[in-house]
């Protein structure tokens, strides 16, 4: 018989651990954990290095007898080359992540050769794709500003990095406005989308361009109003400061971190949460790229290494919105009950950020798309409410 | 320094932009071309352009044989073969005065469920798509394999199976096939369950498909709708209750009904015919009678002149065929009334004043297949 | 209401309609005489008889066996002889069914009686003419425009009569029963010119040389 020693996913549903795909499923988990916690070794442990090469270069130039803008300025490339790193490295592997956590949700296996290990070089092999093919601008198209978009899109994301702080004294750029810095950079990508829209000479993609640029300018405002509470329980648009004040634990145990302000914290967090959702242009919001309705919206003509460009901003985005999440809100690099403290700061920070990633990749692949129109709604009459009557419920907190 | 005035409603220039829905894009379903006005995201006017897949069926039966035609009839609804099958047999056997023997219309009609089933559920991962749902896509071919698995131990073939034939089936189900079909089921039930939890009742689902492209019982009837599209709009109308044929008045089940007419209902009421089909195909393994599979029908056929029309329930719809002998071994006319191709008319008034996601939401939830639209 | 009923009001508001000679298996068919008759008929039908669903529309067109020039390729072609397929007994249609003229068929569904009724009409090959149901039924629309592009009847009134399956190059009705296909850009095959050298098997037809 054709059936005959093929499994059906009766015998799967009866007992999901008898098969060893499952089995292989759980060795993956476990692997992708030891991965992140080796990526996030790499990224802490780079921290006292750091100093020490601070120190060291401040000791060479004195001997040389340079200014101390020199040093500045190689410490400053440095740190840029540590920050691009990490932005860089994080979509090949959230990418795989993504992958093989959609095609679990879906009972399929995912990348299973590239590399040898579950695909785990997938991404990279595709990278590679990517950065060979052939560069294509439409004949159509306004030829600059489709070659600029992809730089406008992704510029930002890269620099919003900066204030981000990454653990205990892990920061590029301790900028005292960091909250606002990262919002306002942000903010520059819609100009990028919009590029795109209108630069590639298709319908399609101005459609997803407009659409784009109405919703990203709408839920900038309440990602922004939710974190008002934030500042003000902590005084200052420091990330560093925000996050040192939340590293104190009410009656010895409970962690000050603000999603556990009553009402106030875990409505800001949901508001942030989905705000950001709603910016990385992610299902359920995914609106700007809807491949059922615009085809791929604002990126239907781009391919190769521009459309990958596209790529990594928005991952990046992704990867700065759980970031921002886990600093605002997670108390990022904080351990979560006193004993823990050994644990380095940033595996904390990091584990928080992954748990907050798996999260985004799990609304991906769980709901469907909203329209247009209800999006909007969605934002003008209940995120922004909401998020003003928090600052005052933060207020009135503040006051009594 | 004189300023501009600000540029008001009236001042601003504002123009229609003509957009190409197909018939290359993601959710057309096949080569559909609709060309959109569209007034920002509003659709102004949507003027379907079809017959990109035209392979002229009806002209080629022309030339073929009455049993080389039953070949062609998989190639038009392709994600319902079986029941194409049964329309056409059905046909030549009224037109030659033929019955299949009672072991053969339980097979045709437990293949036809299946059939539907495996239709339906294409139906319920592409909408998933349609609506941005990629999730239920996979989680329903997973489910529809095993029906193709269950085709191919019957047919040989997993998409066009020219299985029924003119007078019977090809060939018997053994009674491994019939306790696999049963295992199946078995499986299947508590799957529909999971569909509606994860897809059916979802609010961001809900809030896209109810009360978008709503068509009135009365509008349905004219656009001529069949199928669950027409059943959705409340018309109790199911050609296996009104016309049974192959037995269906002996199986116990319910012409499925929707209130709104609205794509959910259109396609809730697919989910729940897929329920009705899983009762009718345990009643029809229960009752299998024994005995032959084909009528003694000759190898080629040579009717005497005269007409036929049979129709049956497919799982688009009122699937109708009518032949026309001239005496010879080929039919003289045939013509298919495809349920897709009737119900797609109505898009050209549906998506008028509709937003271009409703339009992918209405368009998903007519579940055509444009082989049989374009024939 | 039984279809008896149904037959004789609309024999006699109509006394040059009858039930047809060539009747389709198992439904009540109605031959009628007048192109004029038609709309009334149908409004009868559909407004006291509650016949509101218009199932199909298609025609028949009577003119004979086809002409195997309107295909593109040879019927049943036989790859393993290198000459083809033998040529097929020529088509000997039953007596009397060849005429110059095409009988346009509706069909007609009472969905709450569950009853459904056959009209045919015939009308002359040459201009064939009808008018159009698209004012009763929303459903004629395409259905119309499929025969109109297929078999060549023009519906008078229809809002939109165009193409709807062929291709807009495309010239001739194809399910006519005279259709010779022209070859185009999308026809891979041998230009027209010596078709017969390499498909001896059309050659010998005979349909290539008339």
């Amino acid at each position: 018989m054709i059936l005959k020693g093929r499994a059906w996913p009766t015998e799967l549903w009866d007992d999901p651990w008898k098969l060893p795909r499952y089995r292989r499923g759980a060795r993956m988990l476990a692997g992708l954990s030891l991965g992140a916690l080796a990526a996030a070794v790499g990224v802490g442990e780079l921290g006292p290095w750091l100093k020490f090469a601070d120190a060291e270069l401040a000791f060479a130039s004195a001997a040389l007898g340079l200014p101390d803008e020199a040093v500045d300025a190689a410490w400053i490339l440095v740190k840029v080359a540590a920050v691009v790193a990490v932005f860089v490295a994080a979509p090949v592997v959230i990418v795989w992540w993504e992958r093989k956590i959609s095609a679990h949700m879906q009972s399929r296996f995912g990348p299973m050769r590239t590399g040898g290990f579950h695909g785990w070089l997938q991404t990279v092999a595709d990278g590679i794709k990517l950065l060979l093919k052939e560069n294509i601008t439409p004949a159509q198209a306004d030829s600059w500003v489709h070659r600029l978009a992809p730089a406008v899109a992704l510029v930002p994301a890269l620099v919003c990095f900066a204030p981000v702080s990454f653990g205990q004294a892990l920061c590029a750029a301790d900028i005292d406005i960091g909250t606002l810095y990262v919002f306002a950079m942000a903010g520059v990508s819609v100009m990028g989308i919009m590029m795109a829209g209108w630069g590639s000479g298709n319908k399609y993609s101005l459609l997803g361009g407009l659409r784009s640029a109405a919703q990203l300018v709408s839920y900038e405002l309440p990602r922004t109003f939710s974190v008002v509470p934030v500042i003000m329980f902590a005084g200052s648009l420091n990330l560093t400061r925000i996050v040192a004040a939340q590293q104190d634990y009410w009656f010895g145990f409970l962690p000050k971190w603000f999603i556990f302000y009553p009402v106030v914290g875990q409505l800001a967090f949901v508001l942030f949460l989905i705000a950001s959702v709603a910016e990385t242009n992610r299902t359920p919001f995914d609106i700007p790229e809807a491949e059922s309705e615009l085809v791929s919206g604002f990126h239907t003509e781009y391919s190769g290494i521009k459309f990958s460009l596209f790529f990594m901003a928005e991952y990046g985005y992704m990867l700065l919105s759980c970031f921002l999440l886990a600093t605002f809100f997670l108390g990022g690099g904080s351990a979560p009950l006193p004993f823990l403290k050994f644990i380095p700061s940033w595996a904390w920070f990091f584990g928080k950020s992954t748990l907050l990633i798996f999260c985004f990749l799990w609304f991906r692949w769980t709901f469907p798309r909203l329209r247009v129109d209800r999006l909007m709604d969605f934002n003008w009459k209940f995120l922004l409410p909401w998020s003003f009557a928090n600052i005052a419920f933060a207020g009135l907190c503040l006051l009594f | 320094m004189k300023t501009a005035a600000p540029p008001t409603r009236s001042s601003l220039k504002t123009d229609q932009l003509f957009v190409n829905l197909g018939p290359q894009h993601p959710s057309t379903h096949g080569v559909l071309r609709v060309g959109l006005t569209i007034e920002g995201e509003v659709i102004v006017k949507a003027e379907p352009d079809i017959g990109f897949l035209h392979r002229g069926v009806e002209k080629l039966a022309e030339i073929r044989t009455y049993a080389q035609e039953v070949v062609l009839s998989d190639r038009l609804d392709y994600c319902s073969a079986m029941t194409n099958n049964l329309a056409y047999c059905l046909a030549v056997e009224r037109l030659i005065g033929a019955q299949a023997p009672p072991r053969a219309d339980a097979l045709r009609v437990i293949h036809c469920e299946l059939n539907r089933i495996a239709s339906h559920l294409i139906l319920l991962g592409t909408y998933g798509i349609d609506i941005g749902a990629f999730t239920p896509f996979l989680h329903a071919f997973r489910e529809r394999e095993m029906v193709l698995d269950l085709f191919e131990m019957s047919s040989g073939a997993r998409l066009t199976y020219n299985y029924i034939r003119i007078g019977g089936v090809m060939r018997d189900a053994s009674a491994d096939w019939a306790a696999k079909a049963r295992e199946f089921l078995a499986y299947f039930k508590p799957r529909l369950d999971d569909y509606d939890e994860l897809l059916s009742y979802n609010p961001i689902f809900l809030d896209r498909t109810k009360g978008v492209g709503v068509i009135p019982a009365k509008k349905a009837v004219s656009w001529g709708l069949s199928g669950p599209n027409l059943r959705a709009s409340g018309v109790a109308y199911d050609v296996r209750k009104c016309e049974p044929h192959c037995g269906y008045e002996k199986y116990p089940f319910k012409i499925v009904l929707g209130h709104a007419g609205d794509c959910f209902d259109r396609y809730h009421c697919r989910v729940r015919e897929m329920r009705e089909a899983v009762k009718i195909i345990s009643a029809a393994l229960d009752g299998l009678p024994e005995g032959e599979v084909l009528a003694k029908v000759p190898k080629v056929l040579k009717p005497a002149p005269g007409e036929a029309y049979a129709h049956v329930e497919g799982s688009r719809g009122d699937l109708g065929v009518y032949v026309v002998s001239d005496g010879t071994a080929s039919p003289y006319r045939l013509h298919v009334r495809a349920p897709s191709f009737v119900n797609l008319a109505i898009l050209q008034e549906l998506f008028v004043g509709q937003r271009i996601a409703d339009a992918i939401a209405i368009l998903g939830s007519l579940d055509i297949v444009l082989g049989e639209v374009d024939r | 209401m039984s279809v008896e009923e149904v037959l004789a009001r609309l024999f006699s508001q109509f006394p040059k309609a009858d039930k047809a000679a060539a009747a389709v298996r198992d439904y009540p068919t109605v031959q009628l005489k007048e192109p004029s008759d038609l709309v009334p008929a149908v409004q009868l039908l559909k407004e006291e008889f509650g016949f509101a669903y218009l199932d199909m529309v298609t025609a028949v067109d009577w003119k004979g066996p086809v002409d195997m020039r309107g295909y593109l390729q040879e019927p049943n072609p036989n790859i393993f002889r290198p000459s083809g397929a033998p040529p097929r007994e020529s088509a000997k249609p039953a007596p009397g069914l060849a005429r110059d003229a095409m009988t346009v068929v509706y069909a007609l569904s009472s969905l709450s009686e569950g009853l459904k009724i056959f009209l045919k009409i015939d009308v002359p090959r040459e201009g064939a003419k009808l008018p159009s149901l698209t004012g009763l039924f929303n459903s004629a629309d395409w259905q119309e425009r499929e025969a109109f592009d297929l078999l060549g009847i023009s519906f008078e009134g229809h809002p939109n009569l165009k193409k709807i399956l062929t291709p807009d190059f495309l010239e001739g009705h194809p399910l006519r029963k005279d259709y010779v296909h022209v070859k185009d850009r999308f026809d891979v095959s041998n230009p027209p010119d010596d078709v017969g050298s390499i498909r001896p098997n059309l050659r010998r037809l005979g349909d290539l040389d008339a």
